[in-house]
């Protein structure tokens, strides 16, 4: 019977946001302890996440495996640089994925590296409030937030798109896309002014 | 007053959080940031844009083997969740069998009252269920719109990233001169079309893009303008076609023709590489 008991208390139960954020932390210092469990935990609650942003930019799962595999081994290594003042633990994990899988983008491309590794705007904005919260991706916040992102004019979305998928500064994408960099630079401020706005109460 | 200083790193805040500024703009723009409680305030709002940008793509499942693989990498073997003491759920549909079975043994083990019991926890649980799968479908649903509207934006992006991309700036012709488009071509990778100030099509016409070679124009794919004129379309294209010269719009009747027949309303030069 105790098969069904644990059934019931797992699927009566609902997880709060905040007994996520507690638990991500919580799994974050264990494995910054060198406690494999806690990596397993940090793992089994973000893999998804992570490999499909890296899929997303690498375009080959061998590299996205490769680019996941650093993000986790990154993130418990240096778990001691992780501040729950400045966003969740996901949101965190998602910032060392990009990085590394547009490390390995500009490394196949042979690209000159004009935005360093450890490119991190939240290492030094610490001041005031925490930053606001990055939840959990469940499915329909994805397909809403994709939603707010074409919605965008396509110019600016595309020159969104460069930017944060494929890693090109806006001197690249004005090169890329033969126009203007003033033009350029005001279509992702634009942008993402716009994906702010339509974003409040989505994430 | 003219613009400060202040405002043009003002206007590079939005760059800074995508990542976008160059390393000499960025160390520079974090040098003021350090010092400049508005701008810190602007780069901070815009972070929540970034961690959805991360977010919004398309969520598939990492590989089996990968977990193993990033658990090696701390030097252990590869360990149960510490959670292992709760129970791991099959997958949802198996779920409400599982229960009734459960419930059925217990009657057959003559439980009683105790079954009754359960068996009212058990129906409102599986009216939950219901509840959760069926949201879970609906879910699904706007995702797979959401994973084809990805693949789209994906591959136009994946145009314009191709190295073997030629632009192309289409002008206006006679029957539309303020009308103007830009073509983005890869040979490896397709065509993407963008165009501005189109007529209004009459009934039973559409809009036709044609690549012109040295011989024959080839069809690219047809083309629908919004209500104030603009186009946007993203089309595969054939690997071998010869080099072209030039890219036409013209009007035709609904469904496209093999070969132009209308009056042109865009053309633009291709300069060869």
């Amino acid at each position: 019977m105790w098969i069904l008991w644990a059934l019931i208390d797992t699927s009566g139960r609902i997880r709060g946001r905040a007994e996520d954020r507690a638990a991500d932390e919580e799994a974050l210092a264990r494995a910054g302890r060198g406690e494999a469990s806690g990596l397993a935990d940090l793992y089994d609650r973000h893999a998804r996440p992570v490999y499909s942003l890296a899929l997303r930019i690498l375009g080959d799962s061998a590299d996205a495996e490769d680019a996941v595999q650093e993000t986790f081994s990154q993130a418990w290594r240096q778990s001691k640089r992780y501040d729950p003042g400045r966003g969740t633990v996901a949101a965190w994990l998602l910032i060392i994925a990009r990085t590394r899988a547009i490390d390995r983008l500009r490394a196949r491309q042979a690209r000159p590296d004009s935005t360093p590794t450890g490119w991190d705007p939240t290492s030094i904005v610490d001041t005031g409030a925490p930053a606001p919260e990055l939840q959990l991706a469940s499915a329909e916040r994805i397909a809403r937030v994709r939603a707010v992102l074409n919605e965008l004019p396509f110019l600016q979305r595309v020159a969104i798109e460069l930017a944060y998928y494929e890693g090109l500064t806006h001197t690249e994408i004005a090169e890329r896309l033969e126009q203007p960099l003033g033009t350029v630079k005001t279509r992702i401020r634009l942008g993402l002014i716009k994906m702010r706005e339509a974003l409040t109460g989505i994430v | 007053m003219g613009r400060s200083e202040h405002d043009d790193f003002r206007e590079q805040a939005a760059l800074y959080v995508i990542g976008s500024l160059p390393l000499a703009e960025r160390t520079a723009f974090e040098t003021h940031l350090s010092g400049c409680s508005e701008c810190a305030s602007e780069v901070r709002s815009l972070l929540p844009v970034r961690d959805a940008l991360a977010m919004a793509v398309p969520q598939l499942e990492p590989p089996l083997g990968l977990r193993d693989r990033v658990l090696a990498s701390m030097g252990g073997t590869s360990p149960l969740s510490s959670r292992s003491n709760v129970v791991v759920l099959p997958p949802r549909r198996a779920r409400l069998d599982w229960l009734v079975a459960a419930v059925s043994l217990a009657a057959l083990l003559g439980l009683g009252v105790y079954t009754a019991r359960l068996r009212d926890r058990v129906s409102s649980l599986s009216e939950e269920l219901r509840a959760a799968i069926a949201r879970a479908d609906a879910s699904d649903l706007a995702v797979a719109d959401a994973r084809r509207t990805a693949a789209d934006a994906q591959a136009s992006v994946a145009v314009l990233s191709a190295p073997d991309m030629a632009r192309v700036d289409l002008a206006g012709q006679p029957p539309a001169p303020r009308a103007s488009a830009r073509a983005y071509w890869s040979r490896s990778r397709g065509l993407v079309f963008t165009a501005s100030d189109l007529p209004a099509l009459p009934a039973g016409r559409t809009y036709q893009l044609w690549i012109v070679p040295a011989g024959a124009p080839i069809s690219v794919g047809l083309l629908r303008p919004d209500a104030v004129g603009r186009a946007t379309a993203r089309f595969d294209t054939a690997a071998d076609i010869p080099q072209p010269v030039a890219m036409a719009l013209t009007i035709e009747p609904d469904g496209g023709v093999p070969a132009p027949t209308g009056d042109k309303y865009l053309v633009g030069a291709v300069s060869s590489h």
